[in-house]
């Protein structure tokens, strides 16, 4: 009677163990456990694992003293501070007005008066610098650099503004403010150091990060993504020129063989007899003598399905933000070149729960799904096991929901149930013979 | 510990959202007003995980918005008052130079102190390794010679800890340790560079002329403010299928109790809301909550005053 996840909830398991899976993010953490790291050490720390929490509050001394313990750990563990010794310290330069070419010599002063953010002067390479770009670094060392920032022509690299503030948010990057103007003599002597309150009052709203991308980004950066904008970063993009006569006709896109397509061609279904002749003037299957169930159950399939192969393709600019493809990960393990990225392993949209109320509409989810490409279930395992076929999906995108902080990943696919045909699969049919017969005797 | 800021403490408003900076603020908020928000940062000593998050500590419009109406905090355009970054004297640039070259200096100090104390340690656990050895062979003679450095190469792990947290209070004494002989008899070292978490030394405290408004908050708030005058903590709870999460006590130590949505007086609930809550409630050992205010902001002088008209129920499934 009771299925299996009412059975957990009867069992009174209040000391049960946690099962191995949890996820330690989804809760607050005691952050007495850190105690145990050694922060100044050089070796990295482990995680430690979750404690046990009380059900409610009581007037004991003992819980007032654990809960104090917690909080003391914590003040502690968020009050460590962002050190830079001198022999990793990376210097950095925050230029509010954006990438300006360096004028003779590549001095800390140019970028902070420069009032030109044009950012396809640099001749010399085809190097573009973002024109959202706006710190730089003039000697860039060490690995962080392998996946972000872009190098101009004096090889000073300049970061995006998520790129700078997940750099000075770890510790790793000493941003500096510009040097006042007309001050003399050495700039190095009063430029100040930029302080994360001061970073994040900068970075957040320059050139369209919100916090919410921010989190995102940075939540993905901690566990070793590799992330860069998506084309449709911008809410303003323009379609772009070379598939202009696709987009230039707004009424095809709307009811174009996508999502919508389906009641197209459940029109012309009902329009078109010739097709499935006998619908109208007799039994479905024909009259006909049918040698082989296939040829029967390959007649019944008259319910036209959506297939996502046949779905056009889409400019970014089709889709509605925030349901728009803003990031382009990847994995830890895949081997990224920042001059030649490889197509993205995902693809991440990013919604604020405090702007965004609702769920997207089919109409915008459809976009969304058709302006990413084409990804249809390959390899063995995918052709030997149809639920992996069916969850994989023929596009698929990550929606990253965040709320206040919290950030939930949501994976949509756009499955093509309509492919695959279970009458075909030798296994299941099998099984079925019995209902089958059953079924003709109707 | 027990830090007492002066009040009203600012909340940086950013971009649309409500961010604080300080972790005095943050720690004092929690323990006197019970307002927890969510920490959105790195910790740059670990900065590869997910688990244990650092600064800012990112604030509800309705912790904002509750926060302002005590009167405990104020909203402050965080980029317009880095727009003060550019006219601050160049007198008050070099004293929070100075200021920051000391602490750093002072950081280093620690550091080479400590890695004073490990190598000494190693090399006390070598010394001893070849001591026994000695003395399996021959007579104790050989352990004598080992004793001379006892008291500064094994110092008690709580005052290491002291060192560590009290990093930067000013009135650190520095010379109680004998640490810090040790530290003079090697070179100078050069000052640690500092990235600080505030802005506040170098920028003026923002005057009360400069503070924005009160946050506008969701129709859901007359219920936030409401449970969390009970005495509840209140978290954001889309991710476990709710409004707010209610935990009875500090999340750092208890689990929550409720799951909260928030209703209008007048609208109707479908039935199957009730259901799905109360059986998602029910099946994480939670109470599904629902409430609203009875009165609408048109009735009353104050939303202070729509909030003592909310009623609050609680579903839950009593056998299943």
């Amino acid at each position: 009677m009771a299925d299996a996840d009412e059975d957990v909830i009867q069992t009174p398991s209040a000391t049960a163990v946690p099962p191995p899976e949890v996820d330690l993010s989804d809760e607050t953490q005691d952050f007495r456990f850190l105690n145990h790291l050694n922060f100044f050490a050089e070796s990295s720390p482990n995680i430690p694992r979750r404690g046990e929490k009380d059900f409610e509050p009581n007037p004991t001394e003992h819980q007032a003293d654990v809960l104090s313990a917690s909080r003391g750990a914590m003040h502690n563990a968020l009050s460590y501070p962002r050190l830079h010794a001198p022999k990793t310290r990376i210097v950095a330069f925050y230029a509010p007005n954006g990438y300006t070419p360096p004028a003779d010599r590549a001095t800390p002063k140019a970028g902070g008066e420069g009032a030109n953010p044009n950012p396809t002067k640099p001749a010399p390479k085809p190097t573009r610098v973002s024109p959202d770009a706006c710190v730089y670094v003039p000697n860039p060392k060490g690995q962080f650099f392998k996946s972000m920032g872009q190098a101009d022509p004096t090889s000073r690299v300049w970061l995006l503004p998520e790129e700078a503030l997940y750099l000075i948010e770890r510790g790793s990057l000493d941003i500096r403010w510009p040097s006042p103007s007309g001050s003399t003599g050495s700039e190095e002597d009063l430029s100040i150091p930029m302080s994360l309150q001061a970073a994040y009052a900068c970075f957040i709203g320059h050139g369209g990060l919100t916090l919410e991308r921010y989190s995102v980004y940075t939540g993905l950066k901690r566990l070793g993504y590799t992330l860069i904008r998506a084309p449709g970063w911008s809410d303003d993009i323009e379609p772009q020129e070379s598939d202009t006569p696709d987009i230039n006709e707004p009424a095809p896109r709307l009811v174009g063989p996508g999502l919508a397509g389906i009641f197209s061609s459940l029109f012309k279904w009902i329009h078109d007899p010739y097709s499935t002749a006998s619908t109208a003037t007799g039994p479905i299957i024909g009259t006909g003598i049918h040698r082989h169930y296939m040829d029967v159950y390959r007649k019944l399939a008259i319910i036209p399905w959506y297939d996502p192969v046949t779905a056009p393709e889409r400019h970014p600019s089709d889709t509605t933000p925030p349901f728009r493809v803003v990031f382009h990960v990847y994995k830890p393990s895949t081997p990224f070149k920042k001059s030649a990225p490889p197509p993205p392993e995902f693809r991440i949209a990013v919604v604020s729960t405090r702007d965004q109320t609702t769920m997207p509409t089919l109409m915008q989810l459809g976009s969304l799904l058709e302006s990413t490409p084409l990804d249809p279930p390959r390899g063995e395992k995918m052709d030997r096991m149809m639920y992996m076929r069916l969850r994989h999906g023929y596009r698929n995108v990550i929606m990253a929901v965040v709320d206040q902080g919290v950030v939930s990943y949501l994976r949509v696919a756009d499955s093509a149930f309509g492919k695959e045909k279970l009458f075909e699969s030798k296994a299941v049919q099998g099984h079925k013979r019995n209902r089958n017969q059953k079924s003709r005797k109707r | 510990m027990d830090f007492q800021p002066d009040l009203p403490v600012p909340i940086s408003y950013v971009s649309g959202r409500y961010l604080l900076f300080s972790i005095d603020v943050v720690t004092y908020l929690r323990r006197e007003h019970h307002i927890c928000g969510v920490l959105i940062g790195t910790l740059p000593q670990i900065p590869q995980q997910n688990v244990f998050l650092g600064l800012p500590l990112e604030l509800m419009p309705e912790e904002a918005r509750l926060l302002v109406d005590k009167g405990v905090a104020c909203i402050v355009d965080e980029t317009k008052a880095h727009d003060g970054m550019n006219t601050l004297l160049e007198e008050d640039r070099r004293r929070y130079l100075r200021d920051l070259e000391s602490q750093g200096l002072h950081v280093s100090r620690i550091q080479t102190d400590r890695k004073e104390r490990l190598r000494e340690q190693t090399m006390k656990k070598l010394e001893e390794k070849g001591a026994k050895k000695k003395a399996n062979a021959s007579a104790a003679a050989a352990q004598t010679s080992a004793v001379p450095e006892d008291p500064t190469s094994t110092p008690p792990q709580s005052q290491k800890d002291a060192s560590t947290v009290n990093l930067f209070a000013a009135d650190e004494s520095q010379s109680s340790s004998p640490a810090i002989e040790v530290s003079k008899n090697t070179t100078p070292q050069a000052p640690v560079a500092i990235t600080p978490a505030t802005s506040y030394p170098p920028l003026p405290t923002p005057s009360p002329s400069s503070y924005l408004s009160a946050p506008t908050v969701p129709p859901s708030y007359p219920l936030f403010a409401h449970l969390h005058s009970k005495g509840y903590f209140l978290s954001p709870g889309l991710r476990f299928g709710c409004q707010y999460m209610a935990y009875p006590g500090d999340p750092l130590r208890f689990h929550s109790h409720f799951l909260v949505v928030s209703y209008e007086w007048d609208q109707n609930i479908d039935l199957m809301d009730l259901i799905v809550g109360g059986r998602l409630g029910t099946g994480v050992k939670k109470g599904f909550l629902i409430g609203g205010a009875q009165k609408g902001i048109d009735d009353v002088d104050s939303e202070a005053d729509r909030i003592d008209t909310v009623r609050a129920f609680s579903l839950e499934w009593a056998g299943m």
